[in-house]
């Protein structure tokens, strides 16, 4: 159940957040960061390009339960991202009458997940643009609960604290401090 | 030394909490509308100038009560405090400055709780504020005379008016050199849940905000004060803030009267 | 089910479940005095007060949005019909805890209105007695703020304005929302 660590991207691609969960984790350079960064932004825009588009057909029933299932690539297109290459849903009435409300789960639009034998990164973008990169061990099961507590971290921490610009890099003692004692609780 | 209370300054704007019923109740006698009965007859515009829906839903129609036990959520208030202060940032010259005016701001808010607290114990309502009260402040719905009723008044029902629980801790100055100053600590003030100030402005404590509603309610009891809230982080709790209020000279100099008296 | 109950639905568990509570009279209080604070800082320019109360509802809309979806953890609305609906049986449900009625909509589906019947932003208020202020003072203006600057944050840029309000003798108290545009993506130009 190991995070190793997480990284927060704005909208514009930059690097807004970076932190280590594990002691003693070696790090990167700042620089590595920042590059990492702005290439998954930019590998996260293709991969978004590239879905293979097909005609929209009716998609299973949604439900409306909490818990968020992974979009399949044609929902994905269907949902349209943040910043993303598809054009709003039409507001026709005959377009609409094919969608369910509500749409199960966050609009999982791009590169959802990056594996390799020794780490996963999980990217999980809001519907504002934000993406937050979760680094965990490959084998940890349920990194979904985890992403949307930080995501709740940070909409209480981060975006209620006056002192925070938003866009700018995240310095917020609080938000360390609760992210912190609530990962290493779960363990 | 004495600050001329800041009533005057005060809104013109009124949340009116603490008008409202001495108002409908001044209006009863000059309202003429007789088919209203007389307890729903409105400060209207036989009064005042304002317009009012065609239903009379004023203020005055409402239940002063209503909104005891109302609740909102956390994050609107979080929301509208933290703008508060990033609004006071842009007005202002430094640490001391914004304190100062987020003090300002919470003082109104202490005169009209001040109002509602007493209003809520003499109308006899149910367990009211003040007597579910656990401690020395049984003696409602008399307003505090002397410090020590005070402090408990702000201690025990302010604050849980406000924040749903009593304030960690009371104490009295140990310095001989102060006698007029207490403190009040807050483990974790509410206002603060989501802040984290910038280590450059490590001194500032926006819980300077809580200070203005203590001053307001201890100017609304006649006891001139000055408060301000102080950062006391301990590893447990990290927002520690104690609330230090220096009374002034004169409720100093009435203390020692009263106490002659045999007032308590 | 149509959207709305659905919607509403969603709100009250929301609220139940998932919401941290604070007490009323402190929220109300709290926007009573920077109402009042701005009305002494613009010296009762009410024009220019609106306009303040709506720039800073703007600033806590692009961040409220966020708290707005990491609760609900809702997706991207259809059409505008479904947002009007999210906006007013979630969104005001989870932070105000009223669901004003969306009604009023125009043909084309751009525009709707909300109608109060509750507004705890304006618990206990009165309006200054000085033959202006009733003419001139949105006192809840800061709402719309708060949906401009959250829907541009979904890409959605609106535009609203109260038309009445209770405080100012009207019988109801009614907001107009209207779509402007959906805002197109943001990418550079040689990745499109």
């Amino acid at each position: 159940m190991t995070v190793f660590s997480l990284i927060i991207i704005n909208k514009a691609g930059g690097l807004i957040y970076q932190r280590e969960f594990q002691p003693g984790l070696r790090k990167l350079s700042t620089n590595d960061y920042l590059v990492l960064a702005g290439t998954f932004h930019g590998v996260h825009a293709i991969t978004r390009t590239i879905t293979p588009k097909l005609p929209y057909l009716a998609t299973t029933p949604a439900s409306n339960t909490s818990t968020t299932t992974s979009s399949t690539p044609t929902s994905a297109t269907a949902l349209a991202s943040p910043s993303g290459t598809t054009t709003p849903i039409p507001n026709t009435t005959s377009t609409a009458a094919t969608y369910m409300y509500p749409i199960p789960g966050v609009a999982a639009t791009g590169l959802d997940s990056l594996e390799t034998d020794k780490f996963r990164l999980t990217c999980f973008q809001t519907l504002t643009g934000t993406k937050f990169l979760l680094f965990t061990d490959p084998h940890m099961a349920n990194v979904e609960p985890v992403m949307r507590k930080i995501y709740e971290f940070y909409a209480d921490f981060v975006m209620k604290n006056p002192f925070y610009q938003l866009e700018m890099p995240v310095r917020c003692e609080a938000f360390d401090r609760n992210l912190n004692g609530w990962l290493r609780g779960r363990t | 030394m004495a600050q001329p209370p800041r009533h005057a300054a005060m809104l013109s704007l009124s949340n009116s909490n603490s008008n409202s019923n001495s108002n409908s109740n001044s209006n009863l006698s000059t309202a003429s509308d007789s088919r209203q009965p007389a307890h729903l007859a409105t400060a209207s515009h036989s009064s005042t100038g304002l317009r009012v829906p065609s239903n009379r839903k004023t203020i005055y129609d409402r239940h002063l009560n209503r909104s005891r036990n109302a609740e909102l959520s956390r994050a609107s208030f979080a929301f509208l405090f933290a703008e508060m202060v990033t609004y006071a940032q842009r007005r202002v010259t430094g640490i001391q400055d914004l304190e100062r005016r987020l003090n300002e701001q919470g003082y109104p808010l202490g005169l009209r709780l001040l109002d509602l607290l007493f209003y809520r114990t003499i109308s006899g309502s149910t367990s009211s504020a003040l007597s579910s009260s656990s401690s020395t402040s049984a003696s409602p719905p008399n307003r505090p005379l002397r410090i020590l009723p005070l402090l408990h008044l702000i201690h025990g029902p302010l604050w849980r008016l406000l924040f749903n629980r009593p304030a960690d801790a009371l104490e009295h100055s140990v310095s001989p050199d102060t006698p007029n100053e207490y403190m009040i600590t807050d483990n974790d003030p509410l206002v603060n849940t989501y802040i984290s100030v910038p280590k450059e402005m490590s001194m500032l404590n926006c819980a300077a905000f809580v200070a203005g509603i203590i001053e307001g309610v201890c100017d609304g009891c006649g006891f001139e004060a000055k408060v301000t809230a102080h950062n006391q982080p301990t590893e447990m709790w990290p927002g520690r803030t104690i609330f230090l209020l220096r009374f002034g000279e004169s409720v100093m100099e009435r203390e020692k009267v009263l106490e002659r008296a045999g007032v308590k | 089910m149509s959207s709305s109950t659905k919607a509403s639905r969603i709100g009250e568990e929301l609220w139940k479940t998932r919401v941290d509570k604070v007490n009323a009279e402190l929220v109300t209080l709290t926007y009573g005095t920077i109402v009042a604070q701005l009305c002494q800082d613009y010296d009762g320019n009410y024009q220019e007060v609106n306009k303040q109360l709506e720039k800073m509802g703007y600033n806590i809309g692009m961040r409220l949005i966020e708290d707005f979806l990491a609760k609900s953890n809702v997706g991207r609305c259809a059409n505008f019909r479904e947002t009007a609906d999210m906006i007013a049986k979630v969104g005001f449900r989870i932070f105000l805890n009223i669901a004003p009625t969306v009604t009023n909509w125009t043909s084309d589906n751009n525009q709707f209105s909300l109608v109060f019947d509750e507004n705890p932003l304006a618990d206990f208020v009165e309006l200054p007695d000085d033959g202006r202020a009733q003419d001139e003072l949105w006192f809840s203006n800061i709402l719309c703020g708060v949906l401009r600057g959250a829907l541009e944050m979904v890409q959605m840029q609106i535009e609203a304005h109260f038309v009445s309000d209770v405080l100012r003798g009207d019988d109801t108290t009614e907001m107009r929302v209207s779509l402007v545009r959906y805002i197109e993506d943001e990418m550079p130009p040689e990745e499109e």
